[in-house]
C-alpha cells in the first residue's frame, strides 16, 4: 500500500497517510462518522523531496500501516509546527480543495503568470498566519514582500489564495457589490479607500485572522505558495470549466456558509 | 333538458381524452440515462406508497362519515337520502383527480429533464403537457361527475316542479362535502409530509452536512422529490376539483333558488347554465394547451409570456363566448350575467398576478425582503410578515369588488335586497368565470412541481450544465406559477365561500321543509311558526325573510360567537399544522442524522442512503398529524349548529371565510417570498451564496416552508369544508340545536 504525504493549511500539519487524496480530503472534512465538518486545504507532497527536511519520515514507514482489521491508516500527524517553511515549493506537487461535504477538487502547479491588470487584491493567508489583506501588489510581489527579510514583519513562506474583490478593485466606492460575500463590506471599503489615498503603504489588513470557512467560489486566479524565491501557482478552473468537469464538487463549495 | 346541458358531458369526454393524449404522448417519450430513471422511479415509489396510506386513512374517514349521513338520512329521516351516496363519489373522484394527476407528474419529471437535453421548447412542452393531464382530469372527471348526478337525479325527481329542481341542486352540492374531505386530506398531509421532509433535507443536509440541494447523498432528498408531488400535485389537484364542483353546483343552486318564480324552463337554464360554461371553459382550455411553446434560449419573461398566452388565451376566449353561449340559451337578463361571469374572470387575474407580484424576486416586495436580509434573520422575518400582510390587500379588494360587481349586474344593475336571490346568482357566475378555464390554470400549477422535480432530477444526474440552466429556466418559472395558482386558488375559494353562504340557507329550507313533511310544526328562533301544513308558505320565503326569521343579525350573540369562533378556528387550524409540520421535521432531521451515523459510505457514494425510510417516516408523520385538524374542520360546524342553530353557523362561516381568506392569503404569499427573496440573493445578490444575507434568507425561507405549503393552502379547503359540510347537515341543525 502506499503511503502518501500531505501538507496541510489549516490546521498547518504534516501528515502521513494511507488514503488517495479524494478519500484522505473526505475523511479530513467529516471525521469517520460524519459527526464533524469543516473544508480543508492540502498540498500533496513529494516525498522525496523533504528527505532532508527533518520530518519523522521513517516514523511514517513504522507506524503508518493498516490496522488489523485491513482497514488503511488514515492520518499519522509528522509535525504541526513551523511546517510550510520546511517544506520546498517544488515538494508541493498538487493542491486540493476539500469542500465541507467531502468533495475534493485537485489542481496541478502552473507557472504564475500575472495578469497585467493595475488594481487593488483582496489575499487570503493560509499559512502560517491568517489575516486577510488588501494589496496593490500582485501575487508574485505580494509573496516577495511578505517574505522579505528585510521587513519588520515576515515569514519564511507563505501560502494563500486571492479573492475576488468584484466592482470594488477598482473603486471603493462602486455601489454594485451584490455577489461579494464578506461580512462587513463597508470596513473593506475602508481599507481599500485607505491603500488608494495611500500609494506608499504596501498592505492593509482586512481581517487579522480567518475564524470561519473560505467561500472557494470567491478565489480568484488561485492559490499561492511563495517565497523569497519565488511562487508556486495552483490556479482554479474557470466557472464553465468548473460546471462541466467538477460540477459535484463545485455545488458543494457554492454550499457553503463562510466569510 | 336544454339541449346545451348535453355540452357538459361531451366537454368532460373530450376533456379526458384530451388528458389520455397527452399522459400517452409524454410516455412516449424517453427517461433518459440510467440514473435518470433509477431517482424516477424512487420518487414514483415514494409517492405511490404515500397515497397509498393516505387513500387508506382518507377512506376509512369516507366510509365512517357515509355511514353516519345513511343514519342521518334513512333512520333518523333528517337528510335528503341521496346524500350518501352523493357524499362518496365526491370523495372518490377527487381522490382519483389528484392520484392520476401525481402519477403523472412522477412520470413526467424524468422525461422533461431528458426533454431539455434536446431544448428548453421540447422541456417545456413535455412538462406543460403532463401539467396539462392533472388540469383536464381534474376538471373533466369533475364534469362527469356532475353531469352523471343531474341525470339520475333529474330523472328520478323530475324537473317539472321547480321546488324540485332546487331539491336537486342542493342535493348535488353535497357531493361537494365528500371532495372537500378528501382535498383536506391531501393538501394537509400532502404539505405535513412535504415540508417535513423538505425541511428535514435542508437542515440536515444543507446546513449541517453542507450537502447542496438535491445531492442523493442526502437520504431526504427523495422524499422532498416525493413530497413536492404529493403536496402540490396530488393535494392542488384535490383542493381545486373539490373548488371547481363546489362552484358549479353552488351556483347552479343558486340560479335554482333564483329563479325558482319564473317556470321551469327559465329555471333549468339558470342551473345548466354554470355547468355549461364550465364545459365551454374546459374545451377552450384544451385549446390553450396547444398554444404554450416557446423559442429556445427563451429569458424567464419569455417563458412565462409562453404560458400566459395559453391561459389568457383562454380567458379571452371565454370571456367572448360566454356572450354567445348565453344568448344562444336564452338567458334572462344577458348582459348581466355575462358582465357578472367577465368580473370574475378578472377577479381571478387580479388575485393571480397580485399573487405573482408578491412573490416574484422580479418585483420590490421580494427585494424588499432580500434586502431586508443584510441585517440578519429577524429583518428578514419582520419583512416577510409584513409584505405577506399587505399582499392581502389586493386580493381582498379584488374579491370586493368582483362580488359586489357581480351581484350589482346579477341582479339586474341594482344592490337592493329585493333581487338578492338574482345577485347571488351573479355572485355564483363570476366563481364560475373565474373558475371556468381552470383545465389550463391548472396545468400551469401542476407543471411547477414537474420541473422542479426534473431540476432535481437533472441535478442528481449530472447532466450537461445547458440542460441544467434549461431545467432551472423550467423550474424558476414553476415558482411563479405556484404561487399564483395558490392564490388563484385561495380567490376561488373565497367567491365559492360566498356562493356556499347563500346556498346554505336553500338547504336549510329543505331541512324545515323534511320537518314539515315528518306533521310537525316550525318554529324560527324569532318566535314565528309555519305549520306542517304551510310547506308553501315556506317555500314563499325568500333569503332575507330566513335571515330575520333565523335573527342573523349581528347584535345576535349567537352569530358574534360563531364569528369569533370562525376566525379563532382559522388560526387554530394554522397552528395545529404549522407545529405538525415542527414535529414531523424533527423526527425527519433525527433519521437523517441516524442515517448519516450508521450508514459510513454515504458521504463518499459508497453506500446509497435509506431513502424509503425517509419517505416512510414523512408518510406516518403525515397519516397522524392530519388527523387533528381534520377532525377540528369536520367537527365545528356539526357542533356549532347543534348549539347554537343556523345564526350560529352563519357567523361561524363568515368568521372563518373573513379570517381565512386574508390569513390564507397572507401566508402563502409571504412563504413565496422569503423563498423566492433567498432565490433572488443566490442569483448573486447583496452577497449572494454563502453569505450572512443568504444565512438570514434561508431561516426566512425555511419558516416560509409551512407557511406556503401546509397551513396557507389548507385554510381555504378549512373553510369549504366547514361551508359544504354546513350545507350537508343543515337538516340536522334545523331539527336539533340546544340555544
Amino acid at each position: 500500500m502506499t503511503t502518501y504525504v500531505y501538507l496541510s493549511l489549516i490546521p498547518e500539519a504534516l501528515i502521513a497517510s494511507m488514503l488517495p487524496p479524494d478519500d484522505f480530503g473526505l475523511y479530513y472534512a467529516i471525521g469517520s462518522a460524519k459527526r464533524s465538518r469543516g473544508q480543508a486545504i492540502f498540498f500533496s507532497v513529494d516525498r522525496d523531496a523533504i528527505n532532508d527536511a527533518g520530518f519523522p519520515l521513517v516514523d511514517a514507514d513504522i507506524r503508518c500501516v493498516p490496522h488489523t482489521d485491513g482497514r488503511p491508516k488514515r492520518s499519522l500527524y509528522l509535525s504541526i509546527y513551523r511546517t510550510l517553511e520546511r517544506v520546498p515549493r517544488d515538494a508541493l506537487t498538487a493542491l486540493h480543495l476539500a469542500t465541507d461535504d467531502g468533495r475534493v477538487l485537485t489542481i496541478e502547479p502552473q507557472d504564475f503568470v500575472a495578469d497585467g491588470e493595475d488594481r487593488a487584491h483582496l489575499y487570503q493567508e493560509f499559512c502560517p498566519v491568517t489575516p486577510r489583506i488588501v494589496s496593490h501588489l500582485d501575487p508574485a510581489e505580494f509573496a516577495r514582500f511578505i517574505t522579505d527579510k528585510a521587513h519588520n514583519v515576515h515569514v519564511p513562506r507563505i501560502a494563500f489564495a486571492e479573492l475576488t474583490l468584484g466592482n470594488l478593485k477598482n473603486n471603493p466606492d462602486h455601489h454594485d457589490i451584490h455577489n461579494l460575500p464578506y461580512p462587513n463590506i463597508g470596513h473593506l471599503r475602508d481599507c481599500l479607500r485607505e491603500l488608494a489615498e495611500a500609494p506608499e503603504k504596501a498592505t492593509k489588513t482586512v481581517l487579522r485572522q480567518i475564524t470561519q470557512e473560505v467561500l472557494f467560489r470567491t478565489i480568484r486566479n488561485g492559490v499561492f505558495v511563495g517565497d523569497a524565491t519565488g511562487i508556486s501557482a495552483f490556479p482554479l478552473p474557470t466557472h464553465d470549466a468548473l460546471e462541466r468537469e467538477h460540477l459535484a464538487w463545485w455545488r458543494s463549495a457554492q454550499s457553503t456558509f463562510g466569510q | 333538458m336544454p339541449a346545451w346541458f348535453w355540452l357538459v358531458p361531451v366537454a368532460s369526454i373530450g376533456a379526458l381524452g384530451a388528458a389520455y393524449g397527452f399522459f400517452r404522448q409524454m410516455m412516449k417519450e424517453s427517461e433518459g440515462t440510467e440514473t435518470m430513471a433509477k431517482i424516477a422511479a424512487h420518487v414514483r415509489a415514494g409517492a405511490i406508497a404515500y397515497l397509498k396510506q393516505q387513500y387508506k386513512v382518507v377512506g376509512t374517514v369516507l366510509v365512517s362519515l357515509t355511514l353516519v349521513f345513511s343514519v342521518l338520512a334513512y333512520v333518523l329521516e333528517m337528510q335528503n337520502p341521496w346524500v350518501p351516496f352523493a357524499f362518496l363519489t365526491g370523495g372518490l373522484f377527487s381522490g382519483l383527480a389528484g392520484f392520476i394527476g401525481m402519477r403523472t407528474a412522477t412520470y413526467a419529471s424524468a422525461r422533461t429533464a431528458n426533454a431539455a437535453r434536446d431544448s428548453l421548447n421540447h422541456g417545456l412542452r413535455v412538462a406543460f403537457r403532463s401539467g396539462a393531464v392533472m388540469g383536464l382530469t381534474v376538471v373533466g372527471l369533475g364534469l362527469l361527475d356532475i353531469a352523471v348526478w343531474f341525470l339520475v337525479l333529474t330523472r328520478f325527481y323530475g324537473t317539472q316542479d321547480s321546488q324540485q329542481v332546487v331539491v336537486i341542486t342542493t342535493t348535488m352540492l353535497t357531493f361537494g362535502m365528500g371532495a372537500a374531505v378528501q382535498s383536506l386530506f391531501a393538501r394537509v398531509g400532502g404539505g405535513i409530509f412535504t415540508k417535513a421532509a423538505d425541511v428535514g433535507a435542508d437542515l440536515v443536509g444543507k446546513i449541517e452536512a453542507g450537502i447542496p440541494e438535491d445531492d442523493p447523498r442526502n437520504p431526504a432528498t427523495i422524499a422532498d422529490n416525493v413530497g413536492d408531488n404529493v403536496g402540490d400535485v396530488a393535494g392542488m389537484g384535490a383542493d381545486l376539483y373539490e373548488s371547481y364542483v363546489g362552484v358549479i353546483l353552488a351556483s347552479a343552486a343558486l340560479g335554482a333558488a333564483a329563479y325558482l318564480s319564473s317556470g321551469s324552463d327559465v329555471q333549468l337554464k339558470a342551473v345548466v347554465a354554470p355547468m355549461v360554461i364550465g364545459a365551454l371553459g374546459t374545451l377552450l382550455s384544451v385549446m390553450g394547451v396547444f398554444l404554450v411553446r416557446t423559442k429556445e434560449g427563451a429569458t424567464p419573461k419569455q417563458l412565462l409570456a409562453s404560458l400566459g398566452r395559453g391561459v389568457n388565451g383562454a380567458a379571452v376566449m371565454i370571456g367572448v363566448t360566454s356572450l354567445g353561449v348565453l344568448a344562444a340559451m336564452g338567458m334572462p337578463n344577458l348582459w348581466g350575467l355575462w358582465l357578472a361571469l367577465v368580473a370574475g374572470l378578472l377577479t381571478g387575474i387580479t388575485i393571480g398576478r397580485a399573487a405573482e407580484y408578491y412573490t416574484s424576486q422580479g418585483y420590490s416586495p421580494t427585494k424588499r425582503i432580500a434586502v431586508a436580509s443584510k441585517t440578519g434573520p429577524a429583518t428578514v422575518i419582520i419583512g416577510g410578515v409584513g409584505e405577506g400582510m399587505m399582499s392581502v390587500a389586493i386580493p381582498v379588494l379584488a374579491v370586493v369588488s368582483g362580488t359586489g360587481l357581480a351581484y350589482f349586474f346579477g341582479s339586474g344593475y341594482s344592490f337592493s335586497t329585493d333581487t338578492m336571490s338574482l345577485g347571488l346568482y351573479g355572485i355564483g357566475m363570476a366563481a364560475v368565470g373565474m373558475l371556468s378555464t381552470l383545465g389550463i390554470t391548472l396545468a400551469t400549477d401542476a407543471y411547477g412541481p414537474i420541473a422542479d422535480n426534473a431540476g432535481g432530477n437533472a441535478e442528481m444526474s449530472g447532466l450537461a450544465p445547458e440542460v441544467r440552466e434549461r431545467t432551472d429556466a423550467l423550474d424558476s418559472l414553476g415558482n411563479t406559477t405556484a404561487a399564483t395558482g395558490k392564490g388563484f386558488a385561495i380567490g376561488s375559494a373565497a367567491l365559492t365561500g360566498i356562493a356556499l353562504l347563500a346556498s346554505y340557507l336553500e338547504e336549510v329550507k329543505i331541512g324545515i321543509s323534511r320537518v314539515l313533511e315528518r306533521g310537525s310544526d316550525y318554529v324560527f328562533p324569532d318566535g314565528s311558526r309555519i305549520a306542517s301544513a304551510a310547506l308553501d308558505q315556506l317555500e314563499s320565503l325568500n333569503l332575507m325573510e330566513m335571515m330575520t326569521r333565523f335573527e342573523v343579525v349581528l347584535i345576535n350573540p349567537k352569530v358574534i360567537i360563531g364569528l369569533f369562533l370562525g376566525a379563532m378556528l382559522a388560526l387554530v387550524f394554522s397552528g395545529i399544522t404549522m407545529k405538525a409540520v415542527g414535529r414531523a421535521a424533527g423526527q425527519m432531521v433525527d433519521e437523517v442524522r441516524r442515517q448519516f451515523r450508521d450508514i459510513p459510505g454515504i458521504m463518499s457514494g459508497a453506500s446509497e442512503p435509506d431513502y424509503a425510510r425517509c419517505v416512510s417516516i414523512s408518510t406516518k408523520a403525515a397519516q397522524r398529524e392530519m388527523m387533528l385538524p381534520s377532525i377540528l374542520a369536520i367537527a365545528a360546524p356539526v357542533v356549532v349548529g347543534l348549539i347554537f342553530g343556523v345564526p350560529g353557523v352563519l357567523g361561524l362561516l363568515a368568521g372563518a371565510g373573513a379570517a381565512g381568506f386574508s390569513l390564507s392569503m397572507f401566508m402563502a404569499n409571504a412563504g413565496g417570498a422569503w423563498d423566492n427573496a433567498k432565490k433572488y440573493i443566490e442569483e448573486g445578490h447583496h452577497g449572494g451564496k454563502g453569505s450572512e444575507a443568504h444565512k438570514a434568507a434561508v431561516i426566512g425561507d425555511t419558516v416560509g416552508d409551512p407557511f406556503k405549503d401546509t397551513s396557507g393552502p389548507g385554510l381555504n379547503i378549512l373553510v369549504k369544508l366547514m361551508s359544504m359540510e354546513a350545507i350537508v347537515v343543515a337538516g340536522v341543525t334545523v331539527a336539533v340545536s340546544l340555544v
